[in-house]
């Protein structure tokens, strides 16, 4: 469903990403683990149209996506849950969900199904998304980028700056929607839990795709831990 | 260590020389021509004098302002009012206060007055508006422009009103408005190159860089903007004294289109731009100008009555940079630096000779009443999230402390809050025992605290040396002894090589060594490294190593190191502090710190040590 | 007292109309537009060349020229540089301002022209014992009616959220979907049809048109934006109340000798304000951390 092929991505000239390969098969739920700076999200940025690759392609579907505008990108299919969330504090909860809506104009119930998955988001749908806690903001996110019925649904960080029990939560959240069959890429620097959680895991340094494995081949992994930690040195 | 130079003398010779070289010719142009030629020539010089103003302050603050021919005007108006005779002004201006009412100076006087006024008028008016915000400061000035006029065009009684001033004295000629073109063009490299605009032109490359190096954004922006003020308050006067009338439309709304436009087409940040740019637009507004009464062009188009012609090719002429070549024709490059003269070799920066003594800022050794820098109790949310909950740091003189935890953790916000760019909700901050906290990052640089980036943030534009320089600048050393120590400094890094390219051209790593250079150049007594390591490779790592045990040494100075590269913090530094959650989770050695499940756990999550069996 | 209030009023309302339409552009796009004060000057030369026809008509097609003319400016002249840093965007709009006044200056030459306003705009109407201009009646009416109607559009449709959320976060509103150029383009056409209304406002006020007459006001919407925080609707509509309130008391309370200088007055307000709240008087931070 998704293809990278050789994505490079330059800022101002200096090379990030030298040469990233990925694939991804509809249902299938792929991870990109790494440090922070080793590249994850300017590849995710790469894909979602917010920056440009400055070599490779990326294929969606057949589409080639390089190059496109990301509100294009969006109305493909593809929805990003950004790393810090970014829900519109001046917009209530279900104006943040009825921004998703462009697929189902006319659908009216849309919003209220999508607060039936998520009854904290019913409990406070006329409040301002600022007032939500950080763990009810990443649900919102996420449940912004399922309106669209996106068929592959990105998420940066999901993670980031929330409590261990809120991440329990927000993961299962994550399980159903793979239940439910959702393809999905995630990235994360919480190594363990992402390998855990998906079909299988990249491992990012330095922008190069360093180790690429499933479960069994990384969990537990000596090497995985230098990378993170350093020791033996 | 002597003999640094920032760039080579047959470069500066040709950069000083060059904006000379072009008024003297544009004189040599008018000297034998028509009257209107004359004309025509005059126009154009005193118009370069007003858009060397205009380049003082917007081209090295890289902040617009529309309010500078509000300066022209009053240095046009007061010139006017000084030099016309009494009789004149007795009928023209009856309620105008004696002492200007009766003088009946020359030009030259006249001229030196109004540098003065005008100066310091721009000082009193740029007090206020320099210290509001980037984008306030072209409204502001705006404003002001609007408020001048106004006053001119209804203080009847001493302005003349809105018919203005006739009978001035015609004393301007090609020679004086040369003269005066060719200073100014030096007034204002001298200010570029000046310590003063060194500071300038780094806020205009990073605002918040140039904070951590100890600069005053408001201080350097205010004496830029006095000093354009006179230089277009001369502009002005030498204008009337040529036109030998006057009103206040004159100096108003479309004289500030153009005059900005011959200042972008030329390229703001150079001097040698906003002649090249004031020759080009000049001409072509006067050539369309002539058009304006109607004419026949080529003796085959006919163009009827058009007024505002000439400011509709310079509107279009504006529009069209901005789209394709906003950096104008120089691209901001003065005459020595354009790259077709690069490619002589006389012309390329000199190398930086090897340091001889001591390296460094010299600092006051006076003894402190502790050589610490710590933080207690820090706490900070945004919104509803608490990103530090209470965390307390001590960093000694002479010691590096690493700052590790996952992402998100707070470690940022800490050095943030640390470097003045925060204020926390709760907790103080010593240095040395005196109690730092809610002191700007300006400040705290001048007291011997300063920071490098996650991002680096270059002074794009700006070359190594020059760079490094203006960390020195920053905390107020000369800029000649800035220039020493930043050639140590590079020196120190092993970056001699980096030391005459652009800021701009490096790498990420490039430039973020380039950053730890510039706060070295502050002579800190705590440094505050904020991920310097990150995307080297592993060889890149052992040198930066290396690098900061040298600067340790050599500088004596408290080092805090984020870090997510694990293998520079774990050699570096003997003490390492965990930061997971807004919390302190341990702080420890290096091996205390890796072999500690909770920060394991941290890291790679509890169902990884459970897998490991930790 | 009460007349100089109600005047107070009237011209507040008109300011703050030219502010929200400087703020709406500016809180999708960054961008302070000089040209704004030419969107309300070419409005109001249409109302002049649609003189002839029944008032109606004339300001609908006023009301089209100024959508016309912003829509056709951001698509020619904005467009390339919307990625351009605010400075350069800021510059870009001196540009169109300069060459769309000096084409009609051009072409219609500069003295100004008269215009044949409905006779019920120069009468006045006994209201509680006060004589109140007809034309400050409409002037505030047309305010309500603006703000309600706008109100409605950014709280009530797709499209106003559309721009509520892109003001907020550019970014983050593409990776949803919204189309940035229809979101840009509204804002401009929106942003032009109040232009045409102060347009039309002001040739009854005056009863003239002018190539310059575009500046003051351009000015005042971005003083009033300044004073009232950059990008806050609310802020606008404030900023530009306060600004005509005092301009129309100095107006009446100013001695004889220094009535002239009104303008010099008020403008130099904001400088007060901002030298004691550098962010203005509601403080609007210049956007969220885009994505």
């Amino acid at each position: 469903m998704l293809e990278l092929r050789g994505i490079t991505v330059a800022y101002g000239g200096v090379e990030i990403v030298h040469g990233v390969d990925l694939g991804l098969e509809r249902g299938e739920v792929v991870g990109m683990i790494g440090p922070n700076g080793a590249g994850k999200s300017s590849v995710l940025r790469a894909i979602c149209g917010l920056v440009r690759p400055s070599g490779g392609e990326v294929l969606f579907e057949g589409c080639t996506l390089t190059g496109m505008a990301p509100e294009k990108i969006a109305r493909l299919g593809l929805a990003l849950v950004p790393e810090g969330r970014h829900v519109f504090k001046t917009l209530t909860v279900a104006e943040n969900l009825r921004l998703g809506e462009w697929r189902d104009p006319g659908d009216a119930t849309l919003v209220e199904r999508t607060l039936d998955r998520f009854p904290i988001l019913r409990e406070r749908a006329n409040e301002h998304a600022d007032r939500l806690s950080g763990g009810e903001q990443q649900q919102l996110a996420i449940a912004r980028a399922l309106i669209g019925r996106p068929k592959l649904l990105v998420l940066d960080e999901p993670s980031l700056g929330l409590a261990p029990k809120t991440i329990d939560l927000i993961y299962e959240l994550l399980e159903n929607l793979r239940r439910e069959g959702t393809t999905m890429l995630l990235a994360e620097q919480n190594a363990a839990r992402t390998i855990d959680f998906c079909d299988r895991c990249l491992v990012l340094g330095g922008g190069r795709v360093r180790v690429h494995g499933g479960r069994e081949e990384l969990q537990g992994d000596p090497d995985l831990l230098r990378a993170y930690l350093g020791g033996g040195r | 260590m002597t003999g640094v130079r920032l760039r080579s003398r047959a470069s500066l010779s040709v950069s000083l020389l060059a904006p000379l070289v072009l008024v003297a010719l544009t004189a040599l142009v008018g000297a034998d021509g028509t009257p209107s030629l004359q004309g025509t020539v005059t126009t154009i010089l005193c118009n370069l004098v007003i858009v060397l103003g205009l380049q003082v302050f917007i081209g090295n603050s890289g902040v617009y302002s529309f309010g500078q021919l509000g300066f022209a005007a009053a240095g046009a108006y007061l010139a006017a009012l000084l030099t016309l005779p009494a009789a004149f002004t007795a009928l023209q201006t009856p309620s105008l206060p004696d002492p200007i009412a009766g003088a009946d100076l020359g030009p030259l006087p006249s001229t030196l007055i109004v540098v003065v006024a005008c100066g310091a008028l721009a000082a009193i008016v740029g007090l206020p508006l320099m210290r509001t915000s980037t984008l306030a400061i072209p409204i502001s000035t705006f404003a002001f422009l609007i408020v001048v006029y106004n006053v001119l065009a209804n203080w009847d009684a001493v302005t003349g009103g809105a018919s203005g001033l006739v009978s001035i004295p015609r004393t301007t000629t090609i020679g004086s408005a040369a003269c005066f073109a060719a200073l100014a063009s030096l007034v204002a490299l001298a200010f570029k190159w000046s310590s003063s605009g060194y500071r300038l032109q780094a806020t205009r490359e990073d605002e918040v860089a140039a904070r951590s190096l100890g600069t005053g954004v408001t201080r350097e922006r205010l004496i830029a903007f006095t000093l354009s003020g006179a230089l277009c308050g001369v502009g002005g006067a030498l204008a009337v004294h040529q036109s030998g009338v006057l009103n206040p439309t004159t100096f108003y709304f479309a004289a500030s289109v153009t005059t900005l436009t011959m200042l972008v087409v030329g390229g703001a940040r150079s001097v040698f731009g906003a002649v090249v740019g004031t020759i080009a637009v000049s001409t072509v507004n006067e050539l369309l100008r002539s058009l304006e009464g109607g004419a026949s062009v080529f003796g085959v188009l006919t163009i009827g009555d058009t007024p505002g012609l000439a400011a509709i090719g310079v509107g279009l002429i504006l529009l069209a940079t901005m789209i394709a070549m906003p950096d104008g024709l120089t691209a901001g490059r003065e005459a020595g630096e354009l790259p077709w003269i690069r490619r002589l070799r006389a012309m390329r920066t000199p190398p930086v000779p090897a340091p001889a003594g001591a390296v460094g800022v010299e600092r006051s050794h006076a003894p402190a009443v502790s050589q610490t820098l710590s933080a207690e109790g820090i706490a900070v949310s945004f919104g509803g999230l608490h990103v530090l909950r209470g965390v307390d740091l001590t960093l000694r003189r002479g010691e590096a402390l690493g700052l590790i935890g996952p992402n998100g953790a707070g470690k940022t916000t800490l050095v943030n809050v640390l470097s003045g760019y925060l204020e926390p909700d709760a907790g103080s901050i010593a240095l040395d025992g005196i109690d730092v906290s809610g002191r700007s990052p300006a400040r705290l640089a001048r007291m011997g605290l300063s920071r490098t980036f996650q991002a680096a943030l270059p002074f794009r534009q700006l070359s190594g040396l020059e760079s490094v320089a203006v960390g020195a600048m920053g905390v107020g050393v000369a800029r000649r002894r800035a220039v020493e120590i930043a050639a140590e400094v590079l020196e120190r890094l092993g970056m001699r090589e980096q030391a005459s390219l652009a800021a701009g051209s490096l790498t990420p790593a490039g430039q973020r060594l380039l950053g730890v250079a510039r706060a070295l150049a502050t002579g800190p007594r705590y440094l505050l490294l904020d991920e310097p390591a990150a995307g080297l490779s592993e060889a890149e790592g052992d040198e930066l190593v290396a690098i900061l045990r040298a600067v340790l040494e050599d500088f004596r100075c408290g080092l805090l190191l984020i870090e997510h590269e694990m293998s520079v913090v774990m050699s570096l530094c003997p003490r390492v502090q965990v930061i997971d959650n807004g919390v302190t989770l341990r702080i420890g050695s290096p091996d205390e710190v890796q072999g500690d499940p909770a920060v394991v756990e941290a890291y790679l999550g509890s169902s990884y040590t459970v897998a490991i069996g930790a | 007292m009460a007349q100089n209030l109600i005047d107070a009023l009237a011209l507040g309302s008109l300011y703050a109309l030219i502010a929200l339409g400087v703020t709406l552009v500016y809180s999708v796009m960054d961008m302070m537009n000089f040209a704004h004060g030419e969107f309300i000057m070419l409005s109001a030369y249409a109302l002049y060349v649609l003189a002839g026809l029944p008032f109606g008509i004339a300001v609908a097609g006023a009301v089209a020229t100024g959508i016309l003319v912003a829509v056709a400016a951001e698509w020619v002249a904005f467009r390339p540089v919307r990625n351009a840093d605010l400075s350069a965007q800021l510059v870009t709009s001196l540009a169109v301002a300069t060459i769309l006044q000096n084409v009609v200056l051009a072409t219609v030459k500069a003295r100004p022209k008269s215009v044949a306003t409905p006779t019920f705009v120069g009468e006045s109407t006994q209201v509680a014992g006060l004589s109140v201009p007809n034309l400050e009646f409409l002037t505030l009416g047309l305010t309500a009616a603006v703000l309600v109607g706008l109100g409605w559009l950014l709280y009530r449709t797709r499209a106003g959220l559309a721009m509520r959320a892109a003001a907020e976060n550019f970014e983050m509103a593409r990776l949803l979907g919204v189309r940035a150029d229809r979101v840009i383009a509204l804002a401009f056409a929106i942003s032009g049809a109040l232009a045409a209304v102060v347009g039309v406002l002001l040739v009854m006020q005056t009863g003239q048109v002018s190539p310059t007459m575009g500046l003051t006001p351009v000015l005042v919407g971005f003083v009033a934006v300044v004073i009232g925080g950059f990008g806050r609707m609310f802020g606008a509509v404030l900023g530009g109340m306060l600004l005509g309130a005092a301009s129309s008391l100095l107006g009446a309370y100013l001695p004889d000798s220094l009535v002239s200088f009104r303008d010099a007055i008020v403008f130099s307000l904001p400088v007060a304000i901002l030298i004691f709240r550098p962010q203005g008087l509601l403080g609007g931070a210049t956007g969220e951390a885009r994505v």
